[in-house]
């Protein structure tokens, strides 16, 4: 039975690719019914910047050419992808989320772009972010990007736009970014897998630079086996970004059936147990940890000593950095920073060296009690987010006072920018949903370059429980 | 005489080399004070002999 448009963009990365390799679908009429979609949902949605609609036919129609002549096809042919404004497109605007950067076209592709491209993906455009890859952007420039489970509310941040398309299935899979959160906080509030490879894992030549060390892409996806082939295709050494592993990049998709029978699973108990702990997402967790158990896992209690501040040394090393990255732009153009941003990178370019030194030490500090605990254990659990999806309207209120600062912007920061600072990869797996139907996600981190280890646990997980299955209502939207 | 939060922030602008603006002081204020309140506990921590590397070496490393 031929399919209709709707359900080819209910399909998985992977099965697009495997029935356009089947001759069951052609490219076009899959970038066409993307492109429909877009059209209907994305004027209230706001996920997208720029669409690239022509381009992507057009690639589309060459794709339908090289299919016919029987040439070999890489693990995404036909598949259409779209990046976070943050990575170089080679002649399409590329906005960082900023007015400051309303007319930039680089004149190369990202390296993440680039492989995409070389496996078969089609671009579709280029997906929203809050500016700077920063939070909390007041009044973002091309809109506000709603979260498709819940209008009202935030997608996550910052790659806003990569959550809330894959929720609405504006795109068959995504590529954000990730400096302390920001790909898997995002894949938390809107149902999907977001996953931050360690460190050095993919290049970041062409990403637009919020932390140089701390800056990460991120694979975005509606199922635990896309992330691991498009984290296969993007990983690997790059001449451009000298910092990249030239480790091999192992076939992630190879072990993930593998099961988790006698995984030892450790979950951290500093961030489980937090008083402030929504406890509809504390129960999500303490029911996916009996899941794991009744799959095989080795369940212990690990304690983190450090994490408590993790949020905070996050903002001291990340924000300052960033400040740097952004010195021209604050000394000469700050008018053209939303509020949010420039206040935050101005507090930033204070903030006394000798605090920025002990936060740096205090990483390394936090890193070895990382590596201490996953000496015992083969990943550790915790919620993505201490709570689901905030308001649009609570996320970007000026804050009150330093206590409603304190409490708002570093605690969460402590549950993704700990594995960030402490250069260890983390994935985000949908895990639940609250009684007003938010998602909630599971972080699952591990030891430097375990990415295929969470990537096995993370797909026992998702494939023991329905919840990735759940389609959002603004994915159904008329 | 004690500066006040905001007089701190204006001076500490001026040195740098950043332009804030009034009516944003008192904010770039209260986020520069609340980390640093949030980070004194660093003061206890022994740091002596950690050095700050940006990027972590790969080599010997487990593979999970």
């Amino acid at each position: 039975m031929k399919m209709t448009a709707e359900d080819i963009a209910f399909l998985s990365a992977i099965d697009t690719a495997k029935a356009i390799r089947a001759r069951e679908l052609s490219p076009v009429e899959v970038v066409q019914a993307y492109l429909a979609r877009i059209e209907r949902l994305d004027p209230t949605l706001r996920a997208y910047v720029t669409v690239t609609a022509e381009a992507a036919l057009m690639a589309a129609r060459e794709k339908e050419r090289v299919l016919l002549s029987g040439a070999k096809c890489g693990p995404l042919f036909g598949v259409p992808m779209a990046v976070k404004d943050q990575f170089w497109t080679r002649g399409t605007l590329t906005t960082n989320g900023s007015r400051a950067y309303r007319d930039f076209l680089p004149t190369e592709d990202a390296t993440v772009v680039a492989r995409l491209a070389q496996a078969g993906a089609i671009l579709l455009g280029k997906l929203a972010m809050s500016e700077l890859a920063l939070g909390g952007t007041r009044a973002p420039a091309w809109g506000i990007t709603r979260n498709p489970w819940d209008l009202e509310r935030t997608p996550g941040e910052s790659s806003s736009g990569s959550g809330a398309a894959l929720a609405a299935h504006l795109c068959a899979a995504s590529v954000g970014e990730d400096t302390g959160g920001s790909g898997r906080v995002p894949a938390a509030y809107c149902n999907a897998v977001g996953l931050r490879p360690t460190y050095t894992r993919v290049s970041r030549h062409g990403l637009m630079t919020a932390c140089w060390f701390l800056d990460q892409a991120a694979p975005m996806t509606k199922t635990v086996e896309d992330c691991a082939l498009v984290l296969g295709v993007v990983a690997g050494h790059d001449a451009k970004d000298p910092v990249t592993s030239r480790r091999a990049v192992p076939d992630y998709s190879s072990s993930l059936k593998r099961g988790i029978r006698g995984t030892r699973v450790g979950l951290i108990r500093e961030l489980h147990e937090h008083p402030d702990v929504h406890p509809e997402v504390k129960s999500a967790i303490a029911a996916a940890v009996e899941t794991m158990r009744g799959l095989g896992a080795e369940i212990r209690d690990v304690s983190i000593p450090l994490i408590g501040i993790a949020g905070a040394l996050y903002i001291a090393i990340g924000d300052t950095e960033g400040a740097g990255a952004c010195d021209e732009l604050l000394r000469n153009r700050s008018g053209d920073l939303d509020p949010a941003s420039r206040t935050r990178l101005q507090a930033a370019s204070m903030v006394p060296f000798k605090v920025y030194n002990r936060a740096m030490k205090a990483r390394v500090l936090l890193r070895r009690q990382f590596i201490e605990a996953l000496s015992h254990v083969d990943v550790l659990l915790s919620p993505t987010s201490p709570y689901p999806a905030p308001k649009h309207v609570e996320l970007t209120a000026p804050f009150v006072d330093s206590d409603d600062l304190r409490a708002r912007f570093f605690f969460r920061r402590a549950y993704t920018g700990s594995y960030a600072i402490a250069a260890l990869p983390a994935i985000s797996v949908p895990c639940g949903f609250t009684s007003n139907s938010l998602p909630i996600g599971l972080q699952i981190g591990g030891r430097p370059f375990a990415e295929e280890t969470l990537l096995r646990v993370a797909h026992a997980y998702e494939q023991a429980t329905p919840w990735h299955l759940r389609r959002a209502p603004g994915a159904l939207a008329a | 005489m004690e500066w006040s939060k905001v007089e701190r922030v204006m001076e500490l602008s001026r040195l740098v080399g950043i332009t804030v603006a009034a009516d944003e002081a008192v904010e770039v204020g209260d986020r520069l004070y609340a980390l640093l309140r949030e980070l004194e506990s660093l003061g206890s921590l022994d740091l002596t002999d950690i050095q700050p590397v940006a990027v972590f070496p790969d080599e010997n490393e487990d593979d999970g």
